[in-house]
């Protein structure tokens, strides 16, 4: 159906294991933590942006799930940078950075905390790393829930899309706590390839069964 | 629905006036409230120019008929002023007869005290007054306080986008009227002075010893200053009858994309706001009688302002004047400020002299107003208010 809004691409990362349109694409299980997974998955994708060694974790698991996203799927190619969006959330907020920064200024004697670290104590930072490494400068907004909301995200994500504020939208969910994390990012476009924009795709796309073979 | 956004009413408070007459008595006579600091106690005193109220806010909890142990921000003061002015401007009595919000904007909150009480907070033995103020903290406390002194109930929200932050408050003000949500709204922002922002500034060696030089090739950096500026927006049916300062046509939001911190020198973001901005107001360039920019008197700001300025307006730049070398740089409240500057303008066919401006920049075609101008028509003021990370807003008041 031509106008609908379709799930067009998606980035799955968990578990050591990178998925790109629910096909294993990466997998480092050895890796002793989040941080080297992150790492080697930066390195075995050539991914080029010195910038990435200084982010925080949270922002370094964005950048690798919304490069490979946008490599699988050329968005930046097909729309003008205005009319992309990113709608992310998450359930830890910025809590990884936070805790290392208020460990900088806990201690009187040592007291030395950085501005480099500082820096990213905002889970929407992320959303500005992404926006400045593709140049995307649509509607961009970040939310905390405490698990991922897909009723909220989907309404959001098509109310965007029907009242013409983005004609794609990046949605997803980016965490990253205590050497757990979680990422999965989606565009949604309307197009009449990919899969209908729905709650119920949405699940399956993060479950890595959402079949991108068809079109 | 009502797809007029018209503004009715107006109070501000800065270093040029405790109201709007003082304030355009200020403003037309080419008075700057930039000078020496006294209320805040630092080792940055001498190194710094700032406009501020030269009120305490003992002297303040009093102006806003408060019992003076209230344990209240400098921030909520300054609101509660400006934005009670813009009530009585719009003769607003009661707020059951209309659905009525408030949207504040604020970038410190509480932080002016939280600083001077943090060694206390420190101390888990200690108790006093002090502990009191904890939950003054927050940027949201200033609004819910503000709510409360005028009456609001029912929408109450708090903006915090850096130096955007109050055109921010304005628009979301606007949207919230148009989308059948309130029927008038109350909108701009507050900040005060603090540590905080002078040291944060002086850290990032933006601010500038004398006093600030908007576009001019020789600026050296901003001066900080404090102060509040609320507007009443209503919609058509809640303004009936009165009388209508002027309309808000247009306003755009976008963000530069470029860095965490810095904006772009092409002004991406800020071309991007004034684009949608003149997109939703209907307006050609050439309609715009007067720019007031956001023009802080730093290096980037105004190379990346006036480079956007350019891009939207080509050669034909129209008359354009910063305030900020009047009131100093708001932050979070200049949005709110300015709003209330550019209504005055178009009110009183005004536009602002730029001062300090002697050297016009070699990046930039224009040069800025620096006489106060009073012979030519003003109808249409665009008004620009850039955040830190490229947050950048525009506004646009139409003559109504």
């Amino acid at each position: 159906m031509e106008n609908t809004t379709k799930i067009t691409a998606a980035c799955v990362i968990e578990n050591g294991k990178v998925y790109v349109n629910s096909k294993l694409d990466f997998a480092a299980e050895g890796s002793a933590t989040s941080l080297d997974f992150l790492k080697a998955a930066y390195t075995h994708y050539q991914l080029n942006y010195p910038k990435f060694y200084k982010m925080d974790s949270l922002c370094k698991l964005a950048m690798v799930a919304s490069e490979l996203l946008m490599r699988t799927n050329r968005i930046n190619e097909k729309y003008a940078s205005e009319a992309i969006a990113l709608i992310i959330a998450n359930g830890a907020s910025s809590l990884e950075i936070d805790t290392e920064h208020q460990v900088s200024i806990a201690d009187e004697a040592n007291f030395f905390p950085s501005p480099a670290v500082f820096v990213y104590t905002l889970p929407n930072i992320l959303i500005g790393e992404i926006a400045i490494r593709n140049k995307i400068k649509g509607e961009n907004t970040f939310f905390i829930f405490d698990t991922f909301d897909e009723d909220f995200i989907h309404s959001y994500t098509d109310s965007l899309m029907n009242n013409d504020k983005a004609k794609c939208v990046i949605a997803g969910w980016v965490d990253f706590y205590e050497d757990k994390y979680r990422a999965f990012l989606y565009t949604v476009e309307r197009t009449n390839e990919g899969e209908a924009h729905t709650t119920t795709n949405i699940n399956k796309l993060i479950d890595n069964k959402l079949n991108f073979e068809r079109n | 629905m009502s797809q007029k956004i018209y503004v009715t009413g107006i109070g501000l408070i800065s270093a040029i006036g405790d109201n709007v007459e003082q304030t355009l008595d200020s403003l037309t006579r080419g008075k700057t409230g930039i000078g020496e600091l006294e209320l805040i106690d630092t080792i940055h005193k001498t190194r710094i120019k700032v406009g501020e109220v030269k009120h305490t806010n003992e002297e303040l909890i009093k102006r806003v008929g408060l019992p003076a142990d209230t344990k209240i921000t400098r921030t909520s003061l300054l609101g509660m002023i400006a934005a009670k002015e813009a009530m009585m401007w719009a003769g607003i009595k009661d707020t059951n007869d209309f659905r009525t919000g408030i949207v504040s904007a604020t970038s410190v909150g509480g932080m002016a005290i939280t600083e001077n009480n943090f060694n206390d907070y420190l101390n888990v033995e200690k108790t006093g007054d002090f502990l009191d103020y904890i939950l003054t903290h927050d940027c949201g406390d200033s609004t819910e306080v503000m709510a409360k002194y005028l009456h609001i109930k029912d929408y109450v929200s708090t903006i915090s986008t850096a130096c955007s932050s109050s055109a921010n408050s304005i628009m979301l003000g606007a949207r919230l009227i148009k989308n059948n949500m309130v029927d008038r709204v109350v909108v701009g922002g507050s900040d005060s002075l603090s540590k905080f922002t002078i040291n944060g500034f002086m850290t990032l060696m933006i601010l500038d010893k004398e006093q600030c030089k908007p576009f001019d090739k020789d600026r050296k950096g901003l001066n900080l200053g404090e102060g509040a500026g609320f507007i009443v927006l209503e919609s058509e049916r809640a303004a009936a009858g009165k009388e209508i300062l002027c309309e808000l046509t247009g306003y755009g939001n976008s963000n530069d994309a470029y860095h965490q911190t810095a904006s772009s020198p092409t002004g991406d973001g800020a071309f991007l706001a004034m684009e949608k901005a003149l997109r939703l107001s209907g307006l050609k360039p050439k309609d715009i009688d007067y720019i007031n920019a956001h023009g802080t008197g730093t290096e980037v700001n105004d190379l990346s302002e006036g480079t956007a300025i350019h891009r939207i307006f080509g050669d034909a730049v129209p008359m354009i004047s910063s305030t900020k070398a009047f009131t100093g740089h708001t932050l979070g409240a200049c949005g709110g400020i300015e709003a209330v500057l550019s209504v005055l303008a178009i009110k009183y066919n005004l536009v602002f002299p730029s001062l300090n401006f002697t050297n016009q920049m070699n990046e930039l075609k224009f040069r800025p107003s620096t006489v106060l101008e009073t012979e030519h028509p003003i109808n249409h003021v665009l008004s620009n208010s850039f955040g830190f990370g490229g947050n950048s807003s525009a506004l646009i008041f139409s003559r109504h």
